[in-house]
């Protein structure tokens, strides 16, 4: 039984198909991988299963619900975290209550209102920061990190909210090659507990944690399967051509 | 729960949090004799006096600063039009006193409604006035009529994702609208005139009851910035996006918060119009949230205390500039905002704050280097200029 299963997809903005009648499915407790040239609609994908834009056309199944056209806060109560490109976090909050604000609750207004954390909580925010690296700096204002630490944060808040399927958008974007051979090892220990769909262009990222792959192209999906056969795909080959990144 | 539990090699690090409480020692004393020193104004001064008056008025401007910097400083709402929930607060409760204080003094055909009324040709006081008779109950509007209007533009705007710059401009349209209903339905509003001549409270009682709800206010605005919520709200002042792609319902946020807010303005503007013992059209007039806003901006957004010292500050050196140079003293107003904008854009608290906290910061440090050093000469046995290695190789 798939844990995000998307049929017959299709994005149109201003006349342009982003996405066409895309048939995607991610297993629970995968490491999914998307790959796919610039314009290919991986990000428009996530931000659809997300609920930031509302497909034109088709159905996305949750956990044996359908969360098509639902409000982004439903779809995060229903299990669906989100990392977006550019590190997104609040930047004049400390790193601590970054995480915190971000813990798994009811979210309710009232049930937030005159209350503080419990030491149980608190335990989990510090377990959360250790393990990302940031219990040092955990007073800072998360302005005063590094790109680094700041997609790292992001990725410490997504394990805070606990969902049961984490997109991640390129969380290797500016980072130093040893920064991202760090944040691959980060996802990797976060795939083990968590179904993750991660949009990644680097290669080497891949090759270390990706199993299974999935190429889209021009809002289709091209190829689908363990990473050795995708890259040995001549179609995949030809729609990469030029730009090196397979080799 | 299950991420952690498999997670071994975790190395516990120092879990040092640096946290506030909710109401430190210092700013216990430093309010006590603040509310000491207000307190005992009608004593120093006597009970006629002006100072007494403004500083009773200052104390609802405070009230009133409060809470914008509750929606603006810390969830990042900027309303121009906070004055309508001040402004409908303090006419209701304006109208309930002149009502009441015209049944004892008739008017000079003898009628016993409110004069103004009588001006504009009405012969009785109309019928859906009268519940205001009973001052309990206009009080009870008072309030209650802000905090549903504000709960109505909450769920109008805030849940159609309209927020920012199109929040303020509706709300200045709001003021706006307001202050020309004001102006044409006078013979119900008083129109330009406003409401005067009524029997206010002016004097110790009700600057000591002022001072309570000044002090319960805030102590009510830092639980609430303090507890959960006081971080959620400051995460969508931050990240809106961010905040509705973690689960937030952020317009439900924002409209809880609009609603507390309003129903402070409206305490404020309720106790205003008490104390003073006049309204007018502009206490719900843009000007008047505009300057709120200054007010909240000068004494620092984000910081509660900022309320208190903007509207005291901004108004005192009003009411002093203006008596001591009644041409120019707008020019000394204007300078100071230039001031405080470019070079203190956190308000004068923020900006002191932010002293402290280098000056704090640099001291930490300074005694974890010495720390360090101390613990570094230990370790190696420290011995001056090479004494000790010299003394063995010595013959």
């Amino acid at each position: 039984m798939a844990l995000l299963d998307v049929k017959g997809l299709t994005a149109r903005v201003s006349g342009y198909t982003i996405l066409n009648n895309l048939d995607f499915s991610v297993d629970e407790n995968e490491l999914r991988v998307l790959l796919g040239p610039n314009g290919a609609g991986k990000t428009t994908l996530i931000a659809m299963i997300s609920g930031q834009f509302k497909p034109t056309d088709g159905v996305i199944n949750f956990d044996g619900q359908d969360i098509t056209g639902w409000a982004p806060y439903d779809i995060v109560r229903a299990g669906i975290g989100r990392k977006f490109q550019v590190p997104n976090m609040y930047e004049t909050l400390s790193v601590y209550d970054n995480v915190m604000v971000s813990l798994k609750g009811d979210r309710k207004v009232f049930n937030y209102m005159l209350k503080r954390i419990s030491p149980q909580d608190s335990d989990r925010v510090w377990e959360i920061l250790e393990f990302i690296e940031l219990a040092e700096k955990a007073n800072e204002p998360a302005d005063t990190l590094s790109h680094g630490e700041r997609q790292w944060l992001e990725l410490g808040m997504l394990i805070a909210a606990n969902p049961k399927l984490l997109l991640l958008d390129e969380p290797t974007t500016g980072m130093t090659q040893e920064g991202k051979m760090r944040t691959a090892e980060l996802i990797a220990k976060i795939a083990k507990n968590h179904t993750v769909l991660l949009v990644e262009h680097d290669m080497q990222i891949v090759r270390q944690i990706g199993k299974k792959v999935t190429v889209l192209h021009q809002g289709q999906l091209l190829v689908e399967g363990p990473l050795s056969d995708v890259v040995a795909d001549e179609r995949v080959r030809k729609v990469y051509l030029g730009k090196g990144k397979l080799q | 729960m299950s991420a952690s539990a498999k997670q071994p090699q975790i190395i516990k690090s120092k879990r040092v949090l640096r946290r506030t409480p909710l109401v430190s020692l210092s700013t216990v004393i430093v309010s006590a004799f603040i509310v000491a020193a207000i307190g005992s104004l009608p004593y120093l001064l006597g009970s006629g006096s002006y100072v007494l008056l403004l500083t009773g008025k200052f104390l609802c401007f405070t009230i009133f600063a409060l809470s914008i910097d509750l929606i603006w400083g810390f969830t990042g709402i900027l309303s121009l039009g906070q004055a309508v929930y001040f402004g409908i607060g303090a006419y209701l409760v304006a109208l309930s006193l002149k009502i009441n204080y015209a049944m004892d003094h008739p008017t000079r055909y003898g009628h016993k409604f409110p004069d103004f009324m009588e001006w504009n040709g009405l012969t009785a006081l109309p019928k859906f006035m009268e519940p205001l008779i009973s001052t309990p109950f206009a009080v009870i509007c008072a309030l209650m009529i802000p905090a549903l209007l504000a709960f109505i533009f909450g769920v109008i705007t805030f849940k159609r994702h309209i927020y920012g710059v199109y929040c303020a401009v509706i709300t200045l349209a709001e003021s706006l609208i307001l202050q020309e209903f004001i102006i044409e339905y006078q013979a119900y509003t008083g129109g330009f005139n406003g409401i005067t001549d009524y029997s206010n409270y002016v004097g110790a009682p009700f600057l000591w009851f002022m001072l309570a709800v000044t002090v319960a206010c805030f102590l009510l605005a830092r639980a609430l910035t303090h507890s959960r919520i006081g971080t959620v709200l400051k995460s969508i002042r931050d990240n809106d996006l961010r905040a509705e792609f973690m689960g937030y319902n952020v317009a439900n946020y924002r409209i809880f918060v609009f609603c507390i807010s309003a129903l402070m303005s409206a305490t404020a503007g309720a106790m205003y119009a008490a104390w003073v013992g006049i309204v007018s059209f502009l206490d719900a007039g843009p000007v008047f949230s505009v300057e709120g806003v200054i007010w909240t901006a000068v004494g620092g957004r984000a910081t509660l205390v900022g309320a208190f010292v903007g509207a005291f500050l901004i108004k005192g050196l009003e009411f002093l500039l203006s008596g001591l140079l009644a041409d120019v003293w707008q020019l000394f107003m204007g300078a100071l905002f230039i001031i405080v904008v470019l070079w203190m854009p956190d308000g004068i608290v923020g900006t002191i704050a932010d002293w402290v906290r280098a000056w704090r910061r640099r001291t930490i440090k300074q005694i974890r280097e010495d720390e360090d050093r101390r613990a570094f000469d230990q370790q190696h046995d420290w011995a001056p200029a090479g004494a000790a290695k010299t003394g063995e190789e010595a013959p």
